[in-house]
């Protein structure tokens, strides 16, 4: 019943933090917040999931099921559980609402009480989105986290914030048709041998090859139809390289806190249905076109890194470096390798806690100058030196540097798409997306050498001074996470080896 | 009794302690930090003696050592990921080395920053600390994955440090041009350290379950399964796989011992303190790709086209920094140059097979290196923190300590007789001349190197005549600031090992007389469990060696003295010429008799420039366009469908005019259009 | 018994006779009345098959439809009534501010 504690005290909480006055609201939201982190780490220590939640060989921890709807044939259950993949994402999102909250603290200074209740309310349905193992709950919960990121982003944001919101709703939205379209394709195909939507029964039925064919489509046809579907459903959230544009304008104008979320959670959901989805579920279509997803990869890889070396503004740097990391998520992903889909997996929690430590550092900057622009300001390091310190380690962790969750996250993706055998040439690729090593370093270390370095000169009227404490905390506990996941990643990637590995070997030769 | 072995992560961890010390608590110990590294290097100094002493087998039998200490990443049926310790004969020199280098850059310190009053010395304490945590850590890793790791720590630290005085415009950018093309050729070890494990399914250096003694089996036929099953999809021979994976790894040590084309970033790393520099060139990052060829020595000899581009690359670097060197108007230039210049040597003995003379050249240059910048420090503060030396002259008198020590480096450096460097480089040159007789490659390399040992003796003597010697030019060098016992320290100590370190592997002597005293060789053949269960004692290295010996004149001793004469005799035309054009009381600049050719070396060739082009000429407006096209094409077609559906829902709208009748009209001609519809569809007509 | 088609005819044309009135007046009036013969023609037809096929429900609708009748007349007349206030003049091509 973890589970649901953490969603329903998520949902109460936000509840409160509704009604509470705005001047204490900050602080009431972070207070609250620290219970789901309790819990959530309390899980953690005490998890005893084995094997990935979706296959047979699979029990995940924490795993509740009750009657829910029934829809025709299809029992619908609430059932949720973790196991090795989510888990370590249920602690991310806990552990960065709080910090989020607390970040935001000095720059959201109208409608409190309603910002932080959005907050918490999306909170709760990112746990459920990690958690739900129900295809409509897990729906249910994919699409509550739009609302309130759509007000956060319309409400709180910047000169252009309508523009921003809508755009973002709108793009996802969109995704979210196709891909349900494409899932229920699947689901009339499977027929009779499946009697629940339970993600686990649909994944193992898929597996079995038990795919009819619908409307006179083959099986196979049906596959890559719902592949295509899902994968252009998950892609936009990620997002990848084309589908990316959203992304930019939504970081843009969100207020910082909500930049953290929005990287550091939101984008986690795509990679983290990618992986339960089209590649635990349609493993053989994925292995089957490894060369376009591996080309869809490293394009992102490359070109999200180039286009944050000619930004201006260090949040759309940020922002598109995220494009580029995401990518090498889809790579080892897509190299079915151990190595390769574990090391994707500890990317999505390494860069969510580095990025969004790298948007509350930009954070913090803005807060006391009020610009992002790396050609209004030189010579920050003199006037706020622990956040410059701050910034260079953040950045420091974006570039892989050894020792940080980064650089082990990306290592093991490498060696794991190196060493594909699903990947044609293989080498090469990995060796291309490598290339995006020199690249984040190119952009950051100019950013930081154009904003920190160098002698002080600032374009705008604030004075500045030293960073308050509550803006500065939040990114010590983020720096401190990624360094002790990377000196040690064994504490979150132990457990999603466990959960991965089983589906390194899906999609050879069985079923269709 | 407790091994030494046990203790061997403390090394490490004692600068990590002090690392932390001196940035949480810094700003109120005494001396900002520096004791805590001072105390920190000491115990890592004392606990490499104790180390070294270990590994000589004078304190028990257990002379080296290897223990995995930390699970980094599990695999679940493939690999895992550890950190773990080797200690052999060459890990323990480098630990030594490091560990006296540090603790001398920390006192010297002392008296270069401290006593200057800068700010921020607790960052620059804790940066030097991390930077000596880095490479002793760096120093005994067991597998390549650690190496990496802690190499691009290292590098870390050199952004801190080169970057210490952010406030100035050219530091910051000197540390960014610094990290950025270290980590260029860090993007290949990278790929080589990646390639690596894919394909062995481990990164250990040493033991038969290394990879390099894999290679080793796969290359004489007996395939070990892992690499079978890699190479086999791949499609590639073992041999020419690993002359990849080989050539991967050296873009990491190209970089990071700033051998051509990746040495760049290492003359502008000057904008950084004076202390750092000697650690960066003497002991910590440049040294760290040599040494890290020093360590996989056994696969590297595996595949001979490597080893002779290692030792091209090496023989030219000597030979293209030695030019630059010549015309430099700068006191830490010179060394900056003279530093990529000595590396080649020690990349040319690597890659001419010449692997006691490559570590003993490490080790003395280490001492000399140290000693000189540490001594330009000191003039450096004499001279107000002016480097030019066309602004100096004439402080032999006035600063008998540094003058002395300073000579005694620079004898070393430029290998005259019998000073440290001559013993080191004149192994290196003998090693490839006898390897090159029957391999052109190599001949060809030792040709440049030697030549370099003419340019090497000319622009040391150059500096120190200019800097030292003839009338003072400036008022600063008339009463130049004096300096204290933390300056002068240091400088004694290396002073006198720089004279004297070269006895410890005198090969000639050796040689001609008969007597063993050839130490460092014997120290590094190790004993009877480094060579065969570690595998990294030198008679495995020189089993795998692909290159014959040859001799001129008809023998060993004869080539040994012909080839001690010509780096002798060209080391002292060197000085000779330099004492010749600048030791006089006014000298001037000689550099326009060299033409066109000057305006080349004083621009370095113009290797800047088009690095420079590279970067922002090619690289940032591809980004750019790459963001037009974003903006523009993709974003362009995203908003292009909104704006569609918005146009068009626009104008369908108007069918809405508010007029009820029109509405009827509409609704009775639909419901027409439908029967009719159904008409046709039903076969009513 | 007269055939259903006889009464079907009638709704027809009843149907037609008001739906031209609704395409071609433009007094609100006439308006409401052709939509009161449209309504009255799906009457006839309710009646109509409940004779013919001797089921009571037709003729239960048919009533419930005239109460329905009613009630749109009262609201009818009230919006004409609201119409002529706001706009002195009850022609339906006149108000046509609900529109985009």
């Amino acid at each position: 019943m973890l589970v649901e504690l953490l969603i329903v005290f998520a949902l109460m909480a936000a509840g409160l933090v509704l009604l509470a006055p705005d001047e204490y609201a900050g602080q009431f939201a972070a207070v609250l917040s620290l219970v789901p982190v309790g819990v959530s780490l309390w899980m953690y220590s005490v998890f005893d999931g084995t094997g990935n939640a979706l296959l047979s060989g699979g029990q995940p921890a924490f795993e509740t099921m009750a009657s829910w709807i029934t829809l025709g044939p299809y029992a619908i259950n609430w059932h949720v559980g973790l196991d090795g993949v989510s888990m370590p994402l249920i602690v991310l999102t806990t552990i960065l609402t709080t910090l989020a909250i607390v970040s935001a603290w000095t720059p959201i200074d109208e409608r409190e009480s309603q910002f932080y209740g959005l907050v918490l309310f999306m909170q709760a349905a990112l746990i459920g989105v990690f958690s739900a193992l129900d295809f409509l709950l897990w729906f249910v919960f994919w699409e509550a986290v739009l609302v309130p990121m759509y007000f956060l982003i319309g409400v709180w944001g910047g000169p252009r914030r309508k523009y921003a919101a809508i755009k973002f709703f709108v793009y996802t939205n969109v995704a979210s048709l196709v891909m349900f379209v494409g899932f229920f394709t699947l689901v009339f195909g499977l027929g009779d041998s499946i009697s629940t939507l339970g993600l686990p029964a649909i994944a193992q039925a898929l597996n079995a090859g038990q795919l009819g064919s619908v409307a006179g489509f083959s099986p196979d046809v049906i596959k890559l139809a719902a592949f295509v579907a899902l994968f252009f459903g998950f892609a936009v959230k990620v997002p990848v390289v084309p589908f990316h544009t959203w992304l930019p304008d939504a970081h843009v104008e969100a207020p910082t806190p909500v930049s953290v979320l929005l990287a550091g959670v939101l984008l986690k959901m795509g990679t983290y249905a990618l992986l339960r989805f089209n590649f635990t579920m349609l493993a053989d279509i994925a292995r089957a076109n490894a060369t376009y997803i591996a080309i869809f990869a490293v394009v992102s890889v490359i070109y999200g890194a180039l286009l944050a070396l000619a930004q201006q503004d260090l949040k759309r740097i940020v922002a598109y470096s995220s494009i580029s990391s995401m990518g090498y998520v889809i790579l080892g992903l897509i190299a079915f390798t151990p190595h390769g889909v574990g090391g994707a997996t500890f990317q999505m929690v390494s860069h969510g806690l580095i990025s969004g430590l790298m948007f509350m550092a930009v954070g913090v900057i803005y807060n006391e100058t009020h610009t992002r622009m790396i050609g209004d300001m030189s010579g920050m390091a003199d006037r706020m030196p622990v956040t410059a310190g701050v910034f260079v380690a953040a950045a420091f962790g974006y570039m892989g540097l050894p020792l940080m969750s980064g650089f082990a996250a990306e290592v093991l993706v490498f060696m794991g798409a190196f060493e594909s055998t699903t990947i044609p040439a293989a080498p090469l690729f990995t060796g291309i997306a490598m290339f995006g090593i020199v690249i984040v370093a190119g952009y950051l270390l100019r950013a930081m050498q154009k904003t920190l370095f160098g002698p002080f000169r600032l374009e705008t009227d604030y004075d500045i001074g030293r960073a308050p404490l509550q803006d500065v905390a939040p990114l010590f506990v983020l720096l401190a996470l990624v360094i002790a996941l990377g000196v040690a990643p064994d504490l979150f990637y132990r457990m999603i080896q466990d959960a991965v590995f089983e589906v390194t070997a899906l999609g050879l030769g069985g079923g269709a | 009794m407790v091994s030494a072995f046990e203790f061997v992560p403390a090394i490490a961890v004692l600068p990590l302690v002090s690392f932390v010390v001196a940035l949480a608590f810094g700003k109120w110990m005494p001396k900002k930090g520096a004791l805590a590294g001072i105390f920190a290097t000491a115990g890592s100094l004392l606990l490499s003696i104790w180390t070294v002493l270990t590994v000589a087998g004078i304190l028990g039998s257990e002379t080296a050592y290897h223990e995995e200490i930390w699970q980094f990443a599990t695999g679940i049926g493939t690999f895992d990921l550890h950190l773990g310790v080797f200690v052999d004969p060459l890990s323990s020199l480098m630990l030594l080395i490091v560990s006296l280098i540090s603790l001398l850059v920390f006192v010297f310190s002392l008296g270069y920053m401290n006593d200057e009053n800068e700010t921020g010395l607790p960052r620059y304490y804790a940066s030097l600390s991390l930077f000596s945590f880095s490479m002793l850590a760096f120093v005994f890793a067991d597998n390549i994955l650690m190496a990496f790791m802690f190499f691009e720590l290292v590098g870390l630290c050199s952004f801190l440090l080169i970057g210490f005085w952010f406030r100035e415009d050219a530091p910051p950018s000197a540390a960014k041009k610094a990290f950025l093309v270290t980590r260029f050729g860090d993007f290949f070890f990278l790929i080589g350290v990646v390639g690596i494990f894919a394909t062995f399914g481990t990164g250990l250096f040493v033991t038969e379950a290394g990879f390099p003694a894999m290679a080793e089996q796969a290359i004489s036929g007996e395939m070990p399964g892992t690499v079978a099953d890699f190479l086999e999809p791949l499609g590639m021979g073992a041999q020419g796989w690993f002359t990849i994976l080989g050539l991967l790894v050296l873009g990491g040590v190209v970089g990071k011992s700033a051998q051509f084309p990746l040495h760049t970033w290492l003359p502008d790393a000057m904008e950084g303190p004076t202390p750092v520099s000697a650690l960066i060139h003497a002991a910590t990052m440049v040294a760290a790709g040599v040494y890290l060829v020093a360590r996989m020595y056994g696969f590297y000899l595996l595949t001979p086209t490597t080893m002779g581009i290692i030792a091209l690359i090496g023989g030219f670097t000597a030979l293209f920094a030695a030019t630059m060197g010549v015309v430099k108007q700068e006191l830490k230039q010179v060394l900056a140059y003279s530093t990529i210049s000595q590396y080649g040597y020690m990349m040319l003995a690597l890659g001419s097979g010449g692997y006691v003379a490559a570590v003993f050249h490490l080790t003395t240059h280490a001492v000399f290196k140290a000693l000189l910048f540490l001594g330009a420090g000191s003039v450096i503060i004499a001279m107000h923190h002016n480097e030019n030396m066309w602004d100096m002259g004439g402080l032999k008198e006035k600063m008998p300590v540094t003058y002395w020590t300073f000579l005694s480096g620079s004898l070393a450096l430029a290998g005259i007789f019998p000073f440290a460097g001559f013993w080191s480089k004149d192994e290196v040159l003998y090693e490839a001349l006898i390897h090159g007789l029957g391999d052109p490659v190599i001949l060809v390399a030792w040709a440049m190197g030697l030549l370099a040992v003419f340019l090497t003796g000319f622009y040391t003597f150059r500096m120190v005549f200019l800097t030292f010697h003839g009338e003072p030019r400036t008022d600063d060098a008339e009463d130049p600031h004096g300096v204290r016992w933390n300056v002068k320290l240091p400088l004694g100590v290396l002073g006198v090992l720089a004279a004297t370190l070269g006895f410890i592997n005198m090969v000639p002597v050796a040689k001609l007389t008969g007597a063993h005293i050839d130490f460092l060789h014997k120290w590094l053949v190790g004993s009877e469990i480094v060579n065969a269960e570690f595998l990294t004692g030198l008679h495995v290295y020189e089993d795998l060696l692909p290159y014959e010996s040859a001799y001129i004149a008809g023998g060993e001793v004869p080539t040994l003295l012909i080839s001690a004469a010509l780096s002798l005799g060209l080391a002292l035309a060197g000085v000779g010429l330099a004492y010749r054009l600048y030791a006089v009381p006014e000298p001037v600049e000689h550099t326009k008799k060299l033409g066109g050719l000057r305006t080349l070396l004083m621009h370095n060739y113009y290797q800047d420039e088009y690095q420079v082009w590279l970067a922002e000429g090619v690289t940032l407006p591809l980004a750019r366009v790459a963001d037009t096209f974003d903006q523009g094409i993709i974003d362009g077609v995203v908003n292009g469908i909104s704006s569609v559906s918005l146009f068009s829902g626009d104008r369908i709208r108007r069918i809405q005019t508010g007029v009820v009748s029109n509405y009827a009209a509409l609704l009775t001609i639909g419901l027409a259009l439908l029967l009719i519809a159904f008409g046709i569809v039903g076969g009513w007509f | 018994m007269v055939p259903a088609e006889y009464y079907l005819l009638l709704s027809a044309a009843m149907f037609c006779i008001g739906l031209f009135g609704i395409l071609t007046r433009r007094n609100a009036l006439l308006f409401l009345m052709s939509v009161e013969l449209m309504l009255n023609a799906a009457s006839i037809n309710f009646v109509a098959f409940s004779l013919q096929w001797g089921n009571l429900t037709g003729q239960v609708f048919t009533l419930f439809l005239m109460a329905l009748a009613a009630a749109e007349v009262a609201i009818g007349i009230g919006i004409i009534l609201v119409l002529y206030r706001n706009f002195a003049d009850i022609d339906v091509t006149k108000p046509t501010t609900m529109r985009w």
